[in-house]
Order: C-alpha cells, then sequence, then structure tokens
C-alpha cells in the first residue's frame, strides 16, 4: 500500500519540507542557550572587527566614515555562514546516531530531505542577523532603509542555504562531527575574502586578486549598499546572481553525496 | 500462507574494499512469512538488510521487495517498506508523537490520518501515556517500541527488524514479539534479524543461517533441528577432569565443541535413556559432575554442524536508555 | 652525607625533599611527553589552533593592511610584520584553550582518578598538561616566524630578538594553559571549556594584537590600554619590528607573571575542590 499516492507530489513534499524545518527548530526552542554560539560568535566579531579596525575609514576610498556601517552587513552574512556550517554538523550528528537512515528510507525524494535542512538553516539565520543588526543601531550604523534592509536579510538568508549545502555536503562526504572546524572554516574563508575589512582598491596584495574573483564579494557589496548609500538594481543583481551560482553548485554537490550515500 | 513472493533475492554481494561482507546471498520469503535471519555479529545480516532497505547498494547480485528492484525501483520499495534499524533512530528532542507524525508526513499521509494513525500506534504499543514527552526520556524498551510504530505508520506491506530485541529485558523482548506475531496475523510479511536463537526458533516461520557473508543453512525451524540430529548432554565438570572426561563419553556418543572450559558436550541417540550410562562411567573414574542437563537440537546446533563453532549470544541490559 | 655538619633529622629532611624534587621532575616529564604526544598525535586537533590563526592573519593582512599608510601607525616594515605578534598570540591562547579541553576530558574518562590515586605530587599532574601546553606555544611562534619570513617580514631584533619572542610566547601559552586547567579542574567538563572559546576572540580583540591601541576605537581602545595580553604582545612584538626593548620586555614578562599566579592560583583551589568533591 503506497500512502503517497493519495495526494499530488507537490502537496506531500511541500508537507515533509515543512516537518523537517519544524524539527529543526526543536533545538533553538528545547535546547536552553542553543542559540547563544550562533549568535554569539558573529557579534564578537562585529564589536571586535569594529574597535579594531574602525580607523580604517579615514583612508581614501572608504564610502563611509562609520566603520560599524560598513562591516555589520559582514557580520551579518558570517552569522549566516555560522548557522548554515551548523545545520551541517547537526546533519552529522544525524548521520552518526543513525536518524538520517530513517528519512533516507523514507520515499521522499534525496532533494526534499536536503532542502528541509537547508531552509530550516536560512531561517535561523535571521536570529543572529537581527541580533547583530540591532547592536550595529545601537552603536551608531546607519539606518539602510527598508529596501536596504529587504535586500540585507535576503542575502543573509541565501549565505545561509549555500553555507547548508557546503555543511550538508562535508556532512554526507565525512559522516562525521569532526569534520565541524571545516565547515565552519569554509565559510569564513568565503566571506571574508572578500571587500569585508576594505573596499577593493585598498585591498592588498593576494587577497585584492582573490576578492575580485570572489562571487561571495558580489554578495557583501549588495548586501552592503543600504548601510553606506542607496539601494539599486545595479548593485543588487550581481549578488543575486552570484547566490543562485553558489546555491546551484554546493546544492548540486550536497545532492550528489546525498544520492551517493550507500553506494 | 499466500504464495507470492515478497522478497526475492537472488546472489547479492557487498564488497568494502577487499573484503566481501556480503557473498552470493539467495533467499525468497513469501507474502506473509516471518523470516528469521540468524546469525553472530559480523554476519552480515545488517549488512543485507541495508541492501534490502536501499540504504546500502549492492556490488553483484539482485534483489526485489515488494515486486520491486531494490536498485532502480529504490523510491517504490520505501514506500512499500516499514524499518526498524539496530539503532533506534530516534531524536531525543522530539516527543513519540511528533516521531510518529514526522514519519506519517515523510510517508505522505494527509494531516488528519497521520495524527489518528499517530494516535492509534501510540495506544497499541502501550506508549499512550508517554507521547507527549521527549523520546530523550523514554527507556530502552519504549524507544523500541516507538521504532516499531514508527515503521508502522504506514501500513507497509514487508516489514525489516534489525535485532528489535537486542540489549532489551526480557519482558521487553516479549512485548516485542507479541506485537510481531500480531502484524503477522495482519498479514505483514516480516524480515527479522537476529542474534538470538530463541527469537528465531520462537517466530520464524522460516529460518536462514548466515556466517562469513554466506547463507550456511535454510529451512523451517524444524527441519533444520531434525537435520541435525540427536540430543545431547551437557555437563558442567572441574577443569582438571575435562581430558579424562571427554576420553570416556567418547566411548558413548560423538563430542560437540564445547562452549567453555569447563563443559562438555556428548551427542546421545537414545536421549535420556543414555544418562546412567554416562553418569555411571563418569562415576566409576572418580569425576565429580557439577551438573548435568539433557539438551535436545536447537539452532544453535544446527550452526555449530555448519559452521564449527557456537554463536555467541550477547548479554541483555534491562537499564533505561537514559539512565 | 658522610661527615656533613647538619643534624641526621635535617640531613634525612634535604635528602627526602631532594628525592621528592626528582621525582616530581620525573613526574612532569612522564606527563609533559604525554601530554605532547597527545597534542602532536592528533592534527585534526592541533589544526584548528594553527589553521584558524593564519588564515585570519592572511586575511587581515590583505584586508586592512592599508592600515600602515593611517597617521599614527608605528613604523613598520609591514603590516604583515605588525601582525605576526598577534597571530602568535591568537595560537597560544587557541592552545590554552585545547589544553584545557584535553585535562577536562582526561577527567571526563576518569584518567586524572588514575592519577590521584597514585603517589605523586597533585601539582605535577597539573604542570605534566602544561607542558603540552608550552610545546603548542613554541611550535606555533616557529610556524608563524616561518610565515612571515616565507612572506618577506623582516625580524628586526635579528636571531636573539626571534630567541626571546619564541621564549616569551612559550611561557605564556604554559601561563595561558594554567587558567585553562583551572576552568577544567573546577567544572570536569569538556565543553564548558569549549565553550570559552568565544572568550578567546574577546580577549585578544580588547588588544593590542591585531592593531595599534592608539588607533582604536573607544570603549576598545581603554580597555586595550590596560589589558595585561596587550602588554604581552607588544614585548613579542617589539623585537620583530624594532629589536629588542628592555622595557617591553619588562612590561611583558610582569603581565606574564601576574597571569601565571592568577592561573596557578585558581589551578590549586580548583585542583583542592576537586580532590575534596571528587
Amino acid at each position: 500500500m503506497d500512502a503517497t499516492a493519495n495526494l499530488p507530489a507537490w502537496r506531500v513534499n511541500l508537507a515533509t519540507i515543512g516537518a523537517l524545518m519544524s524539527r529543526a527548530k526543536n533545538e533553538l526552542l528545547r535546547v536552553p542557550g542553543a542559540a547563544i554560539p550562533g549568535v554569539l560568535a558573529p557579534t564578537i566579531f562585529f564589536l571586535g572587527l569594529n574597535g579594531v579596525f574602525g580607523a580604517l575609514t579615514q583612508l581614501k576610498g572608504f564610502e563611509t566614515g562609520a566603520y560599524e556601517s560598513f562591516i555589520v552587513p559582514v557580520s551579518m552574512l558570517q552569522g549566516a555562514g555560522f548557522t548554515g556550517a551548523a545545520a551541517g554538523v547537526n546533519m552529522a550528528r544525524d548521520i552518526e546516531q543513525g536518524w538520517l537512515d530513517r528519512l533516507l528510507v523514507s520515499p521522499a525524494p534525496r532533494w526534499v530531505l536536503l532542502a528541509g535542512t537547508v531552509l530550516a538553516a536560512s531561517a535561523r539565520a535571521l536570529i543572529p542577523g537581527a541580533f547583530v543588526f540591532a547592536i550595529a543601531l545601537l552603536l551608531g550604523a546607519g539606518w539602510p532603509g527598508v529596501d536596504g534592509l529587504l535586500v540585507t536579510f535576503f542575502m543573509v538568508a541565501a549565505m545561509a542555504a549555500v553555507a547548508a549545502c557546503w555543511g550538508s555536503m562535508l556532512a554526507l562526504r565525512f559522516k562525521s562531527q569532526s569534520a565541524a572546524p571545516l565547515m565552519q572554516a569554509g565559510m569564513m574563508a568565503l566571506i571574508l575574502t572578500t571587500t569585508a575589512y576594505a573596499p577593493l582598491a585598498l585591498l592588498q596584495g593576494w587577497l585584492e586578486e582573490v576578492a575580485r574573483v570572489n562571487p561571495v564579494t558580489q554578495v557583501v557589496e549588495a548586501a552592503r549598499q543600504g548601510f553606506v548609500g542607496g539601494v539599486s538594481w545595479a548593485e543588487t543583481w550581481p549578488g543575486l546572481l552570484a547566490l543562485l551560482g553558489l546555491l546551484l553548485v554546493f546544492g548540486a554537490l550536497a545532492l550528489r553525496e546525498m544520492r551517493r550515500t550507500g553506494a | 500462507m499466500a504464495s507470492a513472493t515478497a522478497i526475492s533475492v537472488q546472489g547479492l554481494e557487498r564488497a568494502f574494499a577487499e573484503v566481501l561482507a556480503v557473498r552470493g546471498v539467495e533467499i525468497e520469503v513469501g507474502e506473509g512469512e516471518i523470516y528469521g535471519f540468524l546469525g553472530p555479529n559480523g554476519a552480515g545480516k545488517t549488512t543485507t538488510v541495508r541492501m534490502l532497505t536501499t540504504l546500502l547498494l549492492p556490488t553483484g547480485g539482485r534483489a526485489t521487495v515488494a515486486g520491486h528492484d531494490v536498485v532502480a525501483e529504490a523510491r517504490q520499495v520505501r514506500a512499500s517498506i516499514g524499518v526498524a534499524l539496530q539503532e533506534a533512530a530516534l531524536d531525543p528532542l522530539m516527543t513519540g508523537r511528533e516521531l510518529i507524525r514526522l514519519q506519517a508526513t515523510l510517508h505522505g499521509l494527509p494531516g488528519a490520518e497521520g495524527r489518528r494513525r499517530a494516535d492509534d500506534l501510540l495506544e497499541r504499543v502501550d506508549l499512550a501515556d508517554a507521547a507527549d514527552r521527549r523520546v530523550g526520556t523514554y527507556s530502552g524498551g519504549m524507544q523500541r517500541r516507538l521504532d516499531l510504530a514508527a515503521a508502522l505508520v504506514h501500513e507497509p506491506r514487508v516489514l525489516f527488524l534489525d535485532e528489535p530485541t537486542t540489549g532489551l529485558d526480557p519482558v521487553s523482548r516479549k512485548t516485542i514479539w507479541e506485537e510481531v506475531r500480531a502484524l503477522n496475523d495482519d498479514g505483514t510479511t516480516v524480515f527479522l534479524t537476529t542474534q538470538y536463537l530463541e527469537e528465531a526458533d520462537q517466530l520464524a516461520d522460516n529460518v536462514g543461517i548466515i556466517d562469513s557473508g554466506r547463507i550456511v543453512a535454510e529451512g523451517t525451524p524444524a527441519s533444520l533441528k531434525a537435520e541435525v540430529g540427536a540430543p545431547h548432554i551437557r555437563l558442567q565438570l572441574e577443569e582438571g577432569s575435562i581430558a579424562e572426561a571427554e576420553e570416556i563419553c567418547r566411548r558413548i556418543g560423538p563430542l560437540l565443541p564445547p562452549v567453555d572450559a569447563k563443559t562438555v558436550l556428548v551427542e546421545v541417540e537414545q536421549g535420556a535413556a543414555d544418562i546412567p550410562r554416562v553418569v555411571r562411567a563418569l562415576d566409576e573414574a572418580d569425576i565429580e559432575v557439577g551438573s548435568l542437563e539433557l539438551v535436545h537440537p536447537s539452532l544453535d546446533d544446527v550452526f555449530v554442524a555448519k559452521t564449527g563453532y557456537h554463536i555467541k549470544v550477547p548479554t541483555t541490559s534491562s537499564a533505561p536508555a537514559n539512565a | 652525607m658522610e661527615g656533613h655538619s647538619l643534624p641526621r633529622s635535617e640531613v634525612v629532611g634535604g635528602a627526602k625533599g631532594a628525592l621528592h624534587l626528582r621525582a616530581n621532575a620525573r613526574v612532569v616529564r612522564a606527563l609533559g611527553l604525554r601530554s605532547i604526544r597527545q597534542t602532536f598525535r592528533r592534527p585534526q586537533l592541533m589544526a584548528p589552533i594553527v589553521v584558524f590563526p593564519t588564515i585570519l592573519l592572511a586575511i587581515q593582512t590583505g584586508g586592512a593592511g592599508s592600515a600602515v599608510e593611517l597617521p599614527g601607525f608605528p613604523p613598520v616594515q609591514s603590516f604583515l610584520q605588525f601582525m605576526l605578534a598577534g597571530a602568535m598570540m591568537q595560537s597560544l591562547m587557541l592552545a590554552g584553550n585545547s589544553g584545557g579541553i584535553a585535562l577536562a576530558v582526561d577527567i571526563e574518562m576518569g584518567f586524572t582518578d588514575r592519577l590521584f590515586a597514585a603517589p605523586i605530587s597533585r601539582y605535577a599532574i597539573v604542570l605534566g598538561r602544561l607542558a603540552g601546553t608550552a610545546a603548542l606555544g613554541l611550535f606555533a611562534s616557529l610556524w608563524f616566524f616561518a610565515i612571515g619570513l616565507v612572506f618577506g617580514a623582516e625580524i628586526a631584533g635579528g636571531v636573539p630578538g626571534a630567541l626571546l619572542s619564541i621564549a616569551l610566547v612559550t611561557v605564556t601559552a604554559a601561563a595561558v594553559g594554567g587558567i585553562g586547567a583551572a576552568i577544567a579542574l573546577r567544572t570536569g567538563s569538556a565543553s564548558v571549556v569549549q565553550g570559552l572559546f568565544p572568550l578567546v576572540l574577546v580577549v585578544l580583540f580588547l588588544s593590542s594584537a591585531f592593531f595599534p591601541v592608539g588607533l582604536m576605537i573607544e570603549p576598545a581602545k581603554t580597555i586595550a590600554e590596560y589589558n595585561p595580553f596587550s602588554f604581552i604582545v607588544e614585548g613579542v612584538r617589539e623585537p620583530i619590528v624594532s629589536g629588542v626593548d628592555a622595557t617591553e620586555t619588562a612590561e611583558a614578562l610582569l603581565a606574564i607573571a601576574g597571569i601565571v599566579v592568577i592561573g596557578l592560583g585558581l589551578s590549586a583551589r580548583a585542583l583542592r575542590h576537586r580532590l575534596r568533591v571528587g
């Protein structure tokens, strides 16, 4: 008796994704303090980088005199990176404890199982993002406008999805939580080898060249625009394209690993 | 018993690098049957089950479950089977009810139907009172019952149970056995792997014995035991007198491989009638017998006959999972 | 002992004391070797201690390197030269945290109980653990000097300067390890010690590890001015960027001594607590 024959496939898939996202929120709601590390790390980085490198805005080439405005989108994206990587660590734990087998043995398509993890990470990344944003406002960061805010938070959610695909891929490849440092370090490197610290013209040596080709630079610039000036489509679409490309690549790799589980 | 085939395995193989964990396994399980898959640790039971439940790709041979090929039609297989694996794969942060409902969603049951099934199943496995507690607070027995309930939410045609009672106390084990029988009475085919001889003996219509990746014997428990033949006497003796006792017993009947250093096992064609002979012979040699037991053939004897050694049965645990 | 002029009891006491010292030294050596072996045999644990600061060094050098053009930035050959000390600092603090985690794991696994039950000094147990942390600090300093030289940084103080910096980093690693050990002994939990990792970042950001204090933004600037780790960073940095300076070295040693006293004090208390409650 195939129960899935009763409902259209799209409804079943949607319900499954919803159920998996609902399960993911249990860690936040049922484990005291579970949200703290994910919020603490980007906040510390924001406050630290701002306190340490804030004088850089005195250099010619900075679009703003307020370093907190310059760096807050980076910290929000870092939060997204940490959250996505944490989703990978959770998947590794699920693999170690046999939970993933329960999902793999069900008739749910592999992409649906992955989508549940990825979308949960996207939603969860809004928490550290909002926290860092609030702290930045308190410290005097400029208000990005509603359009700027929407663009930034969209970038944050999408970056978390990219990070979750990366983390899931590593989790399925190594089947162990010991891959956690690789998940975290990979995202950290991707986000910081951009115009995170300074505009492109002020970057030095190898970092300038890497930032030029790193697609996440476009994401940083798109997320930053409201904080340092106005929002325009010309500044936004490269970031969207970059995210789409990253999602396609990392998503495909993660899906491939999920399909190969058991090979 | 219906004659259609629920599970068909032909020449199934699985290699891990240089190691062949499953070597050319052939099994036919009829619909409505309970098939016991018996073997020691590392024999290849779990590997076989993982291939049949589409969690592992075979490296040779083929298998069909509920009429679908496990490789080419994996999705259809998953829709038709229920699985309770060796490690009860449960989320400690979820409640029992949430877990069953998630399982219902994974199998495409509409919300209301999923809720109704969850309630029925929790009642059936006697977890209704604990349904809204977190799984992390359940004992080992409760977790196994929940795992079983989750495997049944979509009323599967074929149910795979991978060592469902390992680590459980005798009472919990009995509860699981009763549930398995009830399911089978409802028409579900059950593929049960176990290390426990008694479990296979009690539950299975047919038994396949696997060792080192190969099926070494297959048949009904009765026919397998009849193959082995005569009962044997199990003698518990002092360590220093074993050699002499073996010499004496050899004159009465063939010796079987011992289970430990203080035991002698001797086959006796006449059964109970041979006991006085053995006792007299040992008494005349001044050998003190600690205990004596007449043992009828068991599946372990079948295993010994086929492999030359005993299945080592693990100790059970009665402690709750989160003590 | 023949012909010695001291009373016999004192002679015997003195001999006993020397024996104890030798025995403890053997214990510290044995546990120290174990700690060092443990550290270097698990690259997946060691890597973050060295790899993470290296990545950050590369990124910060590239990202904030133009800071050397800021008015008020100390005269340095390059931003990399300036940052080397900060990277070493980061590494040694992660090493201290890691040593604490290792001790906490020993406690959780019951290994320390085995040591407590042995006829050895309790403090030797902690000192042995610190040896591993110090070895990591030594490795980190050598690693970053190598990185610096490969990428063109000059060591203004030459070999003596480099040796001084290496010595300061190694001793600081042990000192920080003492604090990590104290937390491990008090809590007995590896996950608690691991959870203190963000604190490492906070301490570093609020010091002169990554930027001259004079150019930092308040309130980070004021905190960094009084942060003892700033004095240690400057003590490590000075031989690299301009040469050995007695004042900077003395201030660094004083700060290290302060941390050692705090670490030892906390460790001793935590040890007594653990022995009392089991």
